[in-house]
């Protein structure tokens, strides 16, 4: 956290941009706990050290748990959704938007997050290559999690076997998915030595025009700066 | 030493009497039923019925014969419902049968959907929370773990039921189809001797298993043993090699920062 102070102080000089809206702010964080929660319960199954807290009535808790983070996990998006569509709409069509500047940074990815290379990167949007492959794949697991939580809480004995026992398996190999995905996402913005600003803006909202500038040039260029009627570059 | 149930169908007179003992021992509630033009009730197993007689009418040479069929937990070698369960509530005893632990059974229901005779039940307490409990025949762990017979092979009037070391359940079969056989039941066979690694219970039948309601070869589900076997060291392997790659990031960045004097960050 004193890594984030710092950036605080020193972001008080400098001219700010907004990058996340509130409601975006909101359904990042409410997805993040509620995932969380589900995470931490569905390991208690998963993991047979933890079978203790998947019995009796630390089962019985982790059970109803897990169902109520599920009605939060589902219900997320819609805060987005609902609050916030115009940036809604405008970042799942970005998620899938891929282009030249996208599979430059892939390329280049491990050498810039290792050495810090930035002129080697390509000019991101909004988002870059690596946040939209992070939104691909939260989107394509969401549907599949809720899709087969579904069918394990209300299908038993109404869809056929097969389908009940594929629905384990794909809700587990989405777990392995996202969880691999949320330790580099944990990393990258709480623990590599380079970048700080980026968690600095899902909770303040902003990021400085300099990070913008470094990391999102092309968002900066054709939507902030457009909106506010300049003709920067 | 494997115990195993032997099901004589040929001397089975259907009188329920193994029903209603079973009933009585684990003191289940009874099942409300409604007349449907047979003499099978309840119609199907449930949470308060974990055996029931199965009443089929068979058709072979110009006769029909009625056949009937005690049915339950067939205690597999190979069982699936085991190898499903999350939390260790179902487990191979060494007498051969399928014990179940209520206490840990979280209801998560998984071995109602991998038994590929379809047999144990989920008590549903609360459809909403997930609150539930599996059930199913255990030959009745507590009486068979203190030298008791479980309660329907006790209570069978005809002596169509036997409990005994598998070995001996086997042998008696065998002999009692050959018998069958020189009675003219050219059709009598013996269900249950390698089905899924051998069943805890073995049938002596008078006519196809598919005639009885029972799966002529009972397969094990490919998805079963999936989880424990594929998808739990996969996902500690996932895990393991994000961590080491990303901890190995961590130290080649942070070598690569502090030479860079410049740029030099203060640490977390």
């Amino acid at each position: 956290m004193a890594s984030i102070a710092i950036d605080l102080v020193a972001r008080g000089r400098q001219a700010l941009v907004v990058r996340f809206t509130a409601a975006e702010r909101l359904a990042h964080w409410v997805h993040f706990g509620a995932f969380t929660v589900l995470l931490g319960t569905g390991l208690f199954v998963y993991v047979p050290w933890f079978q203790p807290f998947a019995t009796g009535s630390a089962g019985e808790a982790s059970r109803l748990a897990h169902r109520i983070a599920a009605v939060v996990f589902i219900g997320a998006p819609l805060i987005y959704l609902v609050f916030s569509p115009r940036e809604f709409f405008y970042s799942l069509k970005e998620s899938f938007a891929w282009g030249k500047d996208d599979w430059g940074w892939l390329r280049n990815a491990w050498n810039y997050y290792t050495h810090g290379h930035a002129g080697t990167m390509p000019p991101q949007g909004k988002y870059n290559a690596g946040q939209k492959l992070n939104a691909l794949t939260q989107i394509v697991t969401f549907a599949l999690f809720t899709i087969t939580g579904l069918v394990m809480w209300f299908g038993k004995g109404v869809v056929a076997p097969t389908i009940f026992m594929w629905s384990v398996v794909i809700h587990d190999l989405s777990v392995i998915a996202t969880v691999v995905l949320f330790m580099l996402h944990l990393y990258l913005v709480a623990a590599h030595p380079i970048h700080r600003e980026s968690i600095t803006s899902m909770f303040e909202g902003t990021v400085t025009e300099e990070y913008a500038q470094e990391h999102h040039g092309k968002w900066l260029t054709e939507r902030v700066y457009r909106k506010r009627g300049e003709n920067k570059t | 030493m494997t115990k195993a149930m032997l099901i004589d169908t040929s001397i089975c007179i259907g009188c329920k009497g193994c029903q209603v003992a079973c009933k009585e021992w684990w003191n289940l509630a009874p099942t409300k039923t409604t007349q449907v033009g047979t003499y099978e009730n309840p119609l199907d197993l449930n949470a308060d019925t974990w055996t029931r007689i199965r009443f089929s009418e068979y058709e072979a040479g110009g006769k029909v014969r009625w056949l009937f069929m005690k049915w339950g937990c067939m205690q597999c070698a190979n069982a699936a419902c085991v190898d499903v369960c999350p939390t260790a509530a179902l487990k191979k005893n060494a007498l051969g049968f399928v014990s179940l632990e209520r206490d840990l059974c979280n209801g998560c229901g998984y071995c109602s959907q991998a038994c590929p005779f379809n047999i144990p039940r989920l008590e549903t307490i609360n459809a909403l929370t997930g609150e539930a409990k599996a059930t199913k025949c255990t030959f009745c762990q507590d009486r068979i773990t203190n030298d008791l017979i479980p309660a329907c092979v006790k209570t069978c009037p005809a002596a169509a039921l036997g409990f005994s070391d598998r070995g001996k359940v086997l042998a008696t079969a065998k002999t009692r189809v050959e018998d069958l056989k020189k009675l003219g039941y050219a059709e009598a066979r013996v269900y249950g001797e390698s089905e899924l690694g051998g069943l805890g219970r073995v049938y002596v039948l008078t006519a196809p298993a598919a005639a009885y309601g029972l799966p002529e070869k009972p397969e094990y589900p490919v998805l079963a043993n999936f989880w424990q076997n594929l998808l739990q060291p996969f996902g500690y392997v996932a895990v393991g090699a994000t961590a080491l790659g990303l901890g190995v990031n961590w130290v080649l960045t942070r070598r690569a920062r502090l030479g860079d004097v410049e740029t030099v960050e203060p640490e977390t």
